[in-house]
């Protein structure tokens, strides 16, 4: 009853008022899920009798968020700084490589078989000898930033221009294209798309690659107030600074995204 | 001048064979030979598999035949692309990144032709094509039929004397292929342009064409040249209801084995 009640109201409803339904409920569904996570949080910790040590009530979380927001914000702009250098560094570097290793043979042969066999390496193990190598400062933060993100710069660079249709190519050899002008007309544009997913992949994995950085040796950043929150037994703190980087992360990925859409062809 | 002297071939093939080296030797063409007047509309017909794309592409420019092959075009050896020559494959070739008219700008572009003379140039092809009201469609935003329109155009910009169609419409349905196929005469009559058409739809080389070259299983050979004494313009109805259209279907259906 109720629902054919409620069937007929939204027939009567103007196409306007759908739409508006229809806009709103992209932001309405997932902020109905987010709000019932965060009710289960606040009120499990308490039912299941959580100590806080463990698990901080959500509110408690959000009022040490308010309350140390000078420090998170801070800490978020040294990350922050970390990442998008590290990010900005991986998406030329891939880019040089993954052309390099598609444009001559001899880099493929000797480059590539380098670069995965590092990429099978624990990178976490490898930012003690960075820090080693290049101190505490940015600068090895930078660099694990780096070293997490660049490989799918590179696999996406590769597989795009790689993946350029053959009868394209015959057609630009038909029309007499200089192998330049086949380069920058054809084989660039149709490797857009897979690029910039190689892009997406890697953004997530520069801000993972700059709090492992700062997790090993660091002064500045949230994966340093992590530790520190962690030995002060500040666990509301911490979980303060966890909810800072995952917004932190989600802004930059829709950030990449936003600007990938501008690529709206796919892959031929 | 004189007049005397006739006008060389628009195509001319002697013992073009081709053989694919690789883990396995696979000859595609036999000894392959015939010319093709200029202005005349030729099909080349065979079954699937035959070469007959090899050889398309080896008068293209595209592929190289086997030593001792003669391959020219205009008068000229056809060792590599030239302007003379336009190739139309059955998949389109447009960008889906750029519109119809940019994407039939882009081949005039590439041979670096001045910009004006490109711009007059897509004024006259647009509406040849019956694309005028589509230049700033994407391809996805395009029928299948209108999609190939727009690739002819790619190579109708060029101006080449030879047009050489692979199979351009065998991915569109039958009404679309027989309405391209009118319009395709149609432009041919008024381009005065040679055509070498690849098909492996008999009536499709009837209803076309001046001469009709049937091709053998690989390895492929010319096992027989049939003219079609058809008169033009040809009618999509008038003509495939004559009697001598049907006597060519069926010779064609024998040598071919189908019938």
């Amino acid at each position: 009853m109720a629902f054919r009640a409620l069937r007929r109201a939204a027939a009567g409803l103007g196409s306007a008022q759908v739409k508006w339904w229809k806009g709103s409920r992209a932001i309405a569904e997932p902020a109905i899920v987010l709000l019932l996570l965060a009710l289960l949080w606040e009120y499990a910790v308490g039912i299941f009798g959580i100590k806080r040590y463990l698990l901080p009530p959500l509110s408690e979380v959000l009022s040490a968020l308010w309350r140390g927001r000078a420090l998170i914000l801070g800490e978020t702009w040294v990350t922050t700084g970390e990442i998008l250098l590290g990010y900005a560094c991986a998406v030329v570097a891939g880019l040089l490589l993954g052309l390099g290793i598609f444009a001559w043979p001899m880099m493929r042969r000797t480059l590539y078989p380098l670069i995965v066999l590092f990429q099978g390496l624990p990178k976490v193990a490898l930012a003690p000898v960075l820090v080693i190598w290049f101190g505490y400062g940015l600068a090895s933060k930078v660099l694990m930033a780096f070293l997490f993100a660049f490989f799918p710069v590179v696999v996406g660079t590769l597989g795009g221009l790689a993946g350029t249709p053959e009868h394209l190519i015959e057609h630009f050899r038909a029309i007499r294209a200089s192998s330049m002008t086949t380069f920058v007309r054809l084989r660039i544009p149709a490797a857009l798309p897979s690029i910039l997913d190689g892009c997406k992949t890697a953004m997530p994995l520069a801000v993972i690659g700059a709090i492992v950085g700062e997790f090993v040796a660091a002064e500045r950043g949230l994966g340093h107030l992590i530790l520190e929150a962690n030995a002060n037994a500040k666990s509301e703190l911490l979980f303060a600074a966890l909810i800072a980087i995952s917004i932190l992360a989600g802004l930059l990925y829709v950030i990449v995204e936003l600007a990938a859409k501008r690529v709206w062809w796919r892959a031929l | 001048m004189a007049g005397v002297v006739a006008a060389p071939p628009a195509i001319r093939l002697r013992d073009v064979g081709k053989t694919f080296s690789g883990a396995q030797r696979v000859q595609a063409l036999g000894a392959v030979g015939f010319d093709v007047a200029q202005g005349q509309f030729a099909s080349v017909l065979g079954p699937s598999g035959c070469g007959k794309s090899t050889l398309l592409r080896i008068i293209a420019g595209l592929i190289a035949a086997d030593a001792g092959a003669t391959v020219e075009v205009m008068a000229h050896p056809q060792n590599a692309p030239s302007d003379d020559v336009g190739v139309v494959f059955q998949t389109h070739n447009m960008l889906p990144w750029l519109t119809v008219e940019k994407n039939i700008r882009l081949a005039a572009e590439v041979r670096r032709l001045p910009a004006d003379e490109i711009t007059r140039r897509i004024e006259s092809i647009l509406p040849v094509l019956r694309l005028e009201g589509f230049r700033g469609h994407y391809p996805h935003q395009l029928s299948g039929g209108m999609r190939q329109r727009a690739a002819l155009g790619q190579i109708l910009v060029l101006l080449p004397q030879v047009l050489l169609l692979d199979e351009p419409f065998g991915a569109l349905d039958a009404l679309t292929r027989d309405q391209l196929n009118v319009e395709l005469l149609r432009l041919w009559q008024d381009l005065r342009k040679t055509v070498l058409l690849i098909t492996h739809s008999i009536p499709e080389a009837v209803f076309l064409s001046d001469r009709v070259l049937v091709m053998s299983d690989r390895p492929g050979r010319i096992v027989e040249d049939v003219a079609i004494d058809l008169p033009r313009p040809r009618d999509p109805q008038a003509t495939k209801e004559r009697p001598e259209f049907a006597r060519y279907v069926v010779h064609l259906q024998k040598l071919m084995g189908v019938a």
